[in-house]
C-alpha cells in the first residue's frame, strides 16, 4: 500500500512546529518569570508610572470626533475648557480662563484667560487658540460629532486681545458656555489637513496635566506629564492606560501588580478585593441613576398619541401606587449590595448645587404597599378573583416590564418588581431586549415600564429640556430625544424660567422645583444613583482627589483632579519606608517554568531518537 | 497481535466509512477531469461568495435599533446634530442607494468607514487580523497536533488506560465552557503563580525589540493559545480515534505484519495514513471556523484581535465594521473549504484517474 509523500512531509512538519512552539511559549515561561522580580528591582522611573486598566475600547483620541468613554477620559487629562468643574462640589472654576462674566441679558459671556497658560511645547496659550477651536467645530460639521450640541446657541466668538475672549449667545443661557469644549493648540491643528480623520495618537501638544504621548491597539493609552501645566506639574512621570477586555482579568492583574488601578467593578468582583493585601477599594458616590420609566401616554410632538403603552397609566393614581409598591431600599441592598444612593429625583447627590434632598414629607411616594393598595381600592380599581384589578373597561391589568439582555441588574430588579406589583394587584411580564432595541421601542412610546438610566452632566439644563413639550418626537419615533415621553406645562415654565436666571442660587431652586415636579408626576421611578467602585495598589499610590471631595469618584470625574492629584508612596505625607518587596513565590514560579522547559526538551529528544530509529529501521 | 484486528464492541463506525460508501450526489463524477473538477469547486465557492456579499449587507440591518442613537448614548445631542451624524454615514440614504454604495465599494476593496472608530474598515481589520491568526493559528496546530497524535495512539491501544485517560480528559474539556477554563487558568497561573502576565498581546510601555519583543509574545500567548487548544483538541482526537478504528480490520495491516514490520511501523507508515484521509476535511473547515470562534478567548486575555472588535461592533451597530468582519470570516471559511475539496482528491488517489 503506498501513501503520498506529501502527507509524510506535512505530519512531520506539523509535528515539528508543534514541538517548537510548544518548547518556544514554555521555555520563555521560563525566563519570562523572572522579568517581574527584575522590573521591581528597577529604579524610581518605574514608581513613578502610574497604570491603569483600560477597560473599554478607545474609538479615537480626536477630540472632535471622540465619543466613547476610554478616550474621553483620556482626553479629559489632556485638553483644558475655558471653565471646568472643580474638585471640591463640581462648582465651576477657571480652566484656561481665570475669570469670566456675563452681562444682563446672558448673551454675551466674557472670558479673561490666565496669564500664565502655557502648551505642553512651551508656546503661550492665548486667545487665538480659543477662537481657532471654537470656529473649527463651528464651521465644520465633520468635527461636530463630539460637542456639536454644544456650539449650537453661540453665534460668534472673538478675541478682543491676546487674554480676553468673548462668547456672544443667539439666546440668552445661564449655562456657561465655557465649560466641555476643549481647546486646542493653533499652530499644531492648523497644519493638519483632514482633521476629521486625525488620529492624535502621537506626541500631543496640549494642556492639562498629562499629553498624550502614544496610543496602540495592543500598547495602551501612555501618557507624559506636562511640565508646562499651569496648576503645577504631577507628580508622577507617565500614566499608561493598558487595554484589558475583561474586568475580571484587570483585576488578576491587580493582584499581581501589573496594574495600579482598576474602575468600573460590580460589586461581587469589589468584595473578591476586600481582603487582598495591598489592594485598596474605594465606593464613590457617582453621576448616573437607575430608574423604572412608567408610560403616561406618550404623545408626538403635534400631541397626538403614540406607542402602545397600556391605557391605565395614563392615570396619575396607577403610577403613583406602581411607584409606592417598589421597594427601593431592598433593591439597592440586593442588587446592588448596598453600593449606591437611595434616589428620588434625577439629578444626583454629587451635584450639590442642583441635588434636591427630599425632606420626609416630601416624599410622598414612598414604599408603602397598603397605601399603594388604597389608592387603587379608592379610585376604582377592584380585584379580580384571581387577585388581579381590572381596569375602568373590564380587562385585568396587565403590564410590561422592559430590560436589557445585556444587564444583569435588570433580570435580578425584575425579579423583585414582578411580586411586589402583584401584590397591589397588577400583573407584570418581563420582557428583555437587546440595547438597541429597547432604545427604538421606547422612543416610539411601545412600553408599559422599562429600565432606564442617564449619567448626568454637571450642569443639568440638558437633562431637564429633554423632558419639555418641544423635546417631543415626530410621528414616527424620529427627531425626538424625550426622556419619559411626558411633559407638561408646568415642567415647562420651570426649565424656561432656569434656562435664563443667572443669579446661581434662584437657578439652583429652580432646577430642584423641576426635578421635585417630575417625581410627584410618577413618570420615571428614580431608584438609585450608582456607586462608582473602583480599587488602586495602596504600596504603591495613594493621595487621589475624589470629586466632590471625599465622597465622589477617583475615575471618569469632570475634570482631572483624580489622577492629577495621584501619588507614589513614597512621596506621601507621613509615609513611613514599609517598603513591601514582592519577591514571595517567585522561587516556585521560576522551578516550574525550569520544569516544563525541561520536560518539553525532553520530549524533543526523544522525538528525535525515535524518529531516527524508524528510520534506519524503514532502510533495513 | 491479532488481537487488535477484532473490533471491540463499543467502538461503533466513525464518519469516514458512510463517506466512502455514499457518493455525494454534488460531487463530480470520479472519471471527470482535474480542471474540471476544480473548476466545479472554485464556481461553488464563487456563489458562496456573492451570496455572503448580499447577506453581510442585509442581515445587519434587520436588527432593530439606530446606530447614530446608539453612539451618542446618554450624551447632549440635538435632534439637527443627530441629523448630520446620518448624513455622514448615508444612513438617511434609501436603503437600496446605501447597498448600491456598498457593492461599488467592495468591488474597489473598500469596506466602507467605521462610524465608532471613524477609521476605514480595512484598516480597522489589517491591524487586528494578525493578532487573530497569530493566536488562533498557533492554538489550531496544537490542537491538530496533539488531537490526532493521542487519537492515533488511543485508538491503536483501544479499552487501555491510555485510551480511557486521554478520552475522559479531551471529552471533560470539551464540554467545559471556554469562559469558564479561560477565567479559572487565568486566575491560577497568571493571578496567583504569576507565572505568566493577566493578558494583552506585549507588555506595555516597554521598548522590547527583535528577538526580545518575540519572547514577550510568545509568553503572552502560552495562556490563550493552551485555553483554545484545550478545548478544541478533543474534535480531533475522537474523530483521528474513530477513522483509525476503522482501518485496524483492513486486511493490508495484516500483509505489512507479515512482512515482519514492527507494530509501530505498522501502525505508523500504513494504518494512520489512510485514517487521515477524513480528518483533513475536517482540519480545514476548523480552521476556516476556528477565527471566528477565538472571541471568547480574546475577551478574556485581552487579545487585540478581531473577535473582539465584531463584538464590540455588534452592540454598537457599527455597519460598516459587521459587513466588513463577516465578509471576511465567510471568505476565509470558503477559501478553507475550497481548498479541502482539492486537497482531499491530491490524498486519496482513488479519486484520481
Amino acid at each position: 500500500m503506498s501513501y503520498p509523500k506529501s502527507l509524510k512531509r506535512l505530519t512531520a512538519l506539523g509535528v515539528a512546529a508543534g514541538v517548537f512552539l510548544f518548547s518556544a511559549t514554555a521555555a520563555t515561561a521560563a525566563t519570562a518569570v523572572v522579568t517581574p522580580s527584575a522590573a521591581q528591582a528597577k529604579t524610581s522611573s518605574a514608581d513613578k508610572t502610574f497604570k491603569v486598566a483600560l477597560l473599554n475600547d478607545v474609538d479615537t483620541l480626536n477630540p472632535f470626533t471622540n465619543v466613547l468613554a476610554a478616550g474621553a477620559n483620556a482626553l479629559a487629562l489632556s485638553y483644558e475648557p475655558l471653565v471646568e468643574n472643580g474638585q471640591k462640589s463640581n462648582e465651576l472654576t477657571g480652566a484656561i480662563a481665570d475669570s469670566w462674566e456675563v452681562n444682563e441679558d446672558g448673551t454675551v459671556w466674557t472670558f479673561k484667560l490666565g496669564t500664565d497658560r502655557k502648551w505642553s511645547d512651551g508656546k503661550p496659550l492665548t486667545s487665538d487658540d480659543v477662537v481657532y477651536t471654537f470656529d473649527l467645530i463651528m464651521k465644520n460639521p465633520d468635527l461636530q460629532k463630539s460637542k456639536g450640541a454644544l456650539v449650537e446657541g453661540l453665534s460668534s466668538v472673538e478675541a478682543p486681545d491676546a487674554e480676553t475672549v468673548k462668547i456672544t449667545l443667539s439666546e440668552p443661557q445661564a449655562a456657561n458656555p465655557g465649560v466641555q469644549i476643549p481647546i486646542v493648540p493653533k499652530h499644531v491643528w492648523e497644519k493638519i489637513d483632514d482633521k476629521a480623520a486625525f488620529a492624535n495618537d502621537k506626541d500631543a501638544v496640549s494642556s492639562g496635566p498629562y499629553t498624550i504621548e502614544t496610543y496602540g491597539k495592543s500598547s495602551g493609552i501612555t501618557m507624559a506629564t506636562n511640565p508646562n501645566y499651569w496648576r503645577g506639574a504631577a507628580k508622577i512621570d507617565k500614566i499608561v492606560f493598558v487595554p484589558y477586555k475583561s474586568t475580571d482579568a484587570a483585576i488578576q492583574a491587580l493582584r499581581t501588580g501589573e496594574v495600579d488601578f482598576v474602575p468600573d467593578m460590580t460589586s461581587a468582583q469589589f468584595g473578591s478585593l476586600e481582603n487582598e493585601p495591598n489592594v485598596e477599594t474605594y465606593s464613590g458616590k457617582n453621576r448616573r441613576y437607575q430608574a423604572v420609566a412608567i408610560n403616561p401616554g406618550a404623545k408626538d410632538k403635534n400631541d397626538q398619541p403614540m406607542g402602545d403603552g397600556n391605557p391605565v397609566l395614563q392615570d396619575l393614581v396607577v403610577r403613583q401606587a406602581i411607584v409606592r409598591a417598589i421597594d427601593k431600599s431592598t433593591l439597592l441592598d440586593k442588587v446592588l449590595g448596598g453600593h449606591g444612593t437611595l434616589a428620588a429625583g434625577e439629578i444626583p447627590s454629587v451635584y450639590p448645587d442642583f441635588y434636591w434632598k427630599p425632606t420626609d414629607s416630601e416624599l410622598t411616594l414612598s414604599f408603602d404597599p397598603a397605601a399603594a393598595n388604597k389608592m387603587l381600592d379608592d379610585a376604582g380599581y377592584a380585584k379580580g378573583a384571581d387577585g388581579i384589578r381590572v381596569d375602568k373597561t373590564g380587562k385585568p391589568i396587565k403590564l410590561r416590564l422592559m430590560g436589557r439582555s445585556e444587564s444583569a441588574a435588570h433580570a435580578s430588579m425584575a425579579e423583585f418588581i414582578k411580586p411586589w406589583l402583584k401584590d397591589i394587584g397588577i400583573d407584570v411580564t418581563v420582557e428583555t431586549k437587546a440595547s438597541g432595541q429597547v432604545n427604538e421601542e421606547s422612543e416610539q412610546g411601545k412600553y408599559d415600564m422599562y429600565f432606564t438610566g442617564w449619567g448626568i452632566e454637571p450642569d443639568p439644563d440638558f437633562q431637564l429640556s429633554i423632558n419639555t413639550c418641544a423635546s417631543r418626537p415626530n410621528a414616527d419615533g424620529s427627531a425626538g430625544l424625550n426622556e419619559s415621553n411626558w411633559c407638561d406645562p408646568e415642567f415647562d415654565k420651570l426649565y424656561a424660567a432656569q434656562h435664563v436666571e443667572l443669579d446661581p442660587e434662584k437657578r439652583s431652586e429652580l432646577v430642584k422645583e423641576a426635578d421635585k415636579f417630575k417625581y410627584t408626576q410618577a413618570v420615571n421611578n428614580v431608584i438609585w444613583y450608582y456607586d462608582s467602585l473602583e480599587a488602586y495598589r495602596s504600596d504603591r499610590f495613594g493621595g487621589f482627589e475624589k470629586q466632590p471631595d471625599g465622597v465622589g469618584p477617583i475615575y471618569g470625574q469632570n475634570g482631572p483632579w483624580g489622577f492629577y492629584s495621584v501619588t507614589p508612596v513614597s512621596e506621601l505625607e507621613g509615609a513611613n519606608s514599609e517598603s513591601t518587596s514582592q519577591n514571595s513565590g517567585s522561587s516556585l514560579p521560576i522551578g516550574l517554568g525550569v520544569g516544563i522547559g525541561a520536560v518539553v526538551l525532553i520530549g524533543a529528544v526523544v522525538a528525535v531518537i525515535m524518529r531516527r530509529r524508524s528510520s534506519s529501521d524503514d532502510r533495513a | 497481535m491479532t488481537d487488535t484486528l477484532s473490533r471491540g464492541p463499543g467502538d461503533s463506525p466513525g464518519l469516514g466509512l458512510e463517506a466512502d460508501i455514499a457518493p455525494d450526489i454534488d460531487e463530480p463524477k470520479r472519471s471527470s477531469s482535474w480542471a474540471r473538477y476544480t473548476l466545479v469547486k472554485a464556481g461553488g465557492a464563487a456563489i458562496s461568495m456573492v451570496m455572503v456579499i448580499l447577506l453581510g449587507f442585509f442581515a445587519f440591518r434587520i436588527i432593530p435599533g439606530d446606530p447614530v442613537r446608539l453612539l451618542t448614548d446618554g450624551r447632549q445631542v440635538s435632534p439637527e446634530q443627530l441629523d448630520i451624524i446620518r448624513d455622514t454615514y448615508g444612513l438617511n440614504d434609501p436603503l437600496i442607494v446605501q447597498f448600491f454604495t456598498y457593492l461599488t465599494d467592495m468591488l474597489k476593496g473598500d469596506l466602507g468607514q467605521s462610524f465608532v472608530y471613524n477609521q476605514p474598515v480595512t484598516e480597522l481589520i489589517g491591524e487586528r487580523i494578525g493578532p487573530t491568526l497569530l493566536l488562533s493559528g498557533t492554538a489550531a496546530l496544537l490542537s491538530i497536533v496533539v488531537g490526532l497524535w493521542i487519537g492515533q495512539r488511543a485508538a491503536w491501544k483501544r479499552g487501555s488506560f491510555f485510551d480511557k485517560a486521554n478520552t475522559g480528559i479531551a471529552l471533560i474539556l470539551w464540554s467545559v465552557p471556554t469562559f469558564w477554563l479561560g477565567m479559572l487558568v487565568l486566575m491560577t497561573f497568571a493571578g496567583s503563580l504569576k507565572l505568566f502576565p493577566t493578558g494583552g498581546m506585549m507588555t506595555v510601555a516597554s521598548d522590547a525589540q527583535g528577538f526580545d519583543l518575540f519572547l514577550d509574545i510568545a509568553h503572552h500567548m502560552v495562556l490563550p493559545v493552551l485555553t483554545m487548544a484545550a478545548v478544541v483538541y478533543a474534535h480531533y482526537l475522537m474523530v483521528m480515534r474513530a477513522s483509525l478504528l476503522e482501518e485496524m480490520s483492513g486486511d493490508y495491516l495484516t500483509t505489512a505484519r507479515a512482512k515482519g514490520l514492527r507494530e509501530d511501523l505498522v501502525r505508523r507508515r500504513h494504518a494512520v495514513p489512510n485514517a487521515l484521509l477524513p480528518t483533513v476535511t475536517l482540519i480545514f473547515m476548523a480552521l476556516g471556523g476556528i477565527i471566528s470562534g477565538a472571541v471568547t478567548v480574546e475577551t478574556i486575555f485581552s487579545w487585540p484581535g478581531l473577535g473582539y472588535l465584531t463584538f464590540q461592533s455588534l452592540s454598537q451597530q457599527d455597519y460598516p465594521v459587521l459587513q466588513g468582519t463577516f465578509v471576511v470570516f465567510s471568505a476565509i471559511v470558503i477559501v478553507m473549504n475550497f481548498f479541502a475539496d482539492l486537497l482531499y482528491r491530491v490524498l486519496d488517489p482513488r479519486l484520481r484517474k
